[in-house]
């Protein structure tokens, strides 16, 4: 599981809103697909884990009766602006992601993972459905109303010309 | 073929997900209909605005713990089969996965040797010997450390810029290993000349997560392994075949 740690962290904090949160998550993850490693299909240990990482998080969620406050995600990291562009096209750039961000954390929860697995991710829809455990069709129209919501949401706020 | 009629497969059809029927009764209604273009063209923006934001990575720390715990467990189960289990993940990147290979065929002991040697790029650091995206210093470096001179070709306008290169063995084999990479993906496509004996022919599989891809070209067999997904790989396969 250890190739696919980042992928199951990204996935952890997307799902967490929290990147102190999805460590613990991924941690105990690691420990349960350790337990269950004879029931891994060695063809998409990938969607496995994020299927593990999936059950860790809600399991967790449903042992507290009210959840903490959590620690949000840490907007300085990994939003390095591309050095090529000059600083007033720098600034636009952070602006877009920071849009994107708010936009993806005030989603549904069940709409973001779609989101996050097969945008990020590039999951088929048969492994979504797999990791989420709902039927192919409701993938289909998680996703679809959740781009929908997205494109309601960044088309206002962004310059056209990105949306062209 | 009418707009509504279509409009529920333009998901499906930008996702890669339809069969190649119904794709070419999308594309056929796309070339005549200006407003399922736009539509297309705006949800192609929203999924690469989507793409922009961050991808978290895992610390050090989380790693160094899950490293720990997997030696950890190992220790304290004896039964054989957790032990062969656990060794299983501990060496994923040391290259031993002896226990995948007992029962399988020579080509599935080639792509299990391909994953590990992708796995092992990844995880000790080491993804190039030389670091560049220019196809005329890549290529050169492997002069005089391959008895063959594997083709180099930067394909950065399709989306898949060549990062560098290395030299990799594949079943005892020297071959020279080229670095694409796609978004946060790392592509590594393995060289070697083609032997006449083992699968002509092209397919993909997968294994462990990651996509596998083989095919000859040229006298060249080329191996492309990524944890990108299965169309992505191919559309970057298929720009490799034919430059």
């Amino acid at each position: 599981m250890l190739p696919h740690l980042d992928a199951a962290f990204n996935y952890a904090c997307w799902l967490t809103k929290s990147s102190a949160e999805a460590e613990d998550v991924v941690q105990e993850a690691c420990v349960r697909a350790m337990r269950f490693l004879s029931s891994l299909r060695d063809d998409n240990a990938r969607a496995w884990l994020f299927a593990i990482v999936r059950n860790t998080w809600y399991s967790r969620v449903s042992r507290r009766a009210n959840m903490p406050e959590v620690t949000p995600l840490d907007p300085a990291r990994d939003e390095r602006p591309d050095v090529a562009l000059d600083p007033e096209e720098q600034l636009l750039q952070q602006h877009t992601v920071a849009l994107v961000r708010a936009a993806l954390e005030q989603l549904p929860a069940d709409f973001r993972e779609v989101i996050v697995l097969r945008e990020f991710e590039g999951l088929s829809y048969k492994e979504i459905a797999a990791v989420v455990r709902v039927p192919v069709g409701t993938v289909m129209s998680r996703l679809a109303r959740a781009r929908e919501r997205l494109m309601a949401v960044l088309k206002l706020a962004t310059p056209t010309e990105t949306l062209r | 073929m009418s707009c509504e009629h279509i409009e529920r497969d333009l998901d499906s059809y930008l996702d890669r997900e339809l069969d190649a029927a119904t794709a070419m009764d999308v594309r056929g209604h796309l070339s005549e209909c200006a407003a399922c273009r736009r539509w297309v063209a705006e949800r192609e923006a929203l999924g690469r605005l989507v793409r922009t934001a961050p991808y978290y990575a895992a610390p050090d720390r989380l790693r160094a713990r899950v490293l720990a715990q997997t030696t950890r467990s190992r220790s304290a189960r004896r039964s054989l089969a957790w032990a062969a289990a656990a060794m299983l993940v501990v060496s994923v990147g040391a290259g031993g996965i002896n226990l995948w290979r007992s029962a399988i065929t020579r080509s599935d002991t080639i792509a299990a040797d391909v994953v590990d040697s992708h796995v092992r790029s990844l995880m000790a650091n080491h993804l190039f010997d030389v670091q560049s995206t220019d196809q005329h210093t890549v290529k050169p470096w492997f002069l005089g450390k391959l008895d063959f001179s594997p083709p180099v070709v930067d394909l950065a306008s399709l989306g898949f810029p060549l990062v560098g290169g290395r030299l990799d063995y594949i079943s005892g084999r020297p071959v020279a290993a080229l670095v694409y990479q796609r978004q946060r993906h790392t592509i590594n496509v393995f060289v070697s000349p083609a032997m006449n004996d083992v699968f002509p022919q092209t397919n993909v599989r997968s294994l462990r997560g990651f996509f596998i891809r083989r095919w000859v070209h040229d006298g060249m067999a080329f191996w492309a392994v990524s944890d990108l997904n299965e169309a992505e790989l191919i559309q970057l396969c298929e720009a490799l075949e034919a430059p």
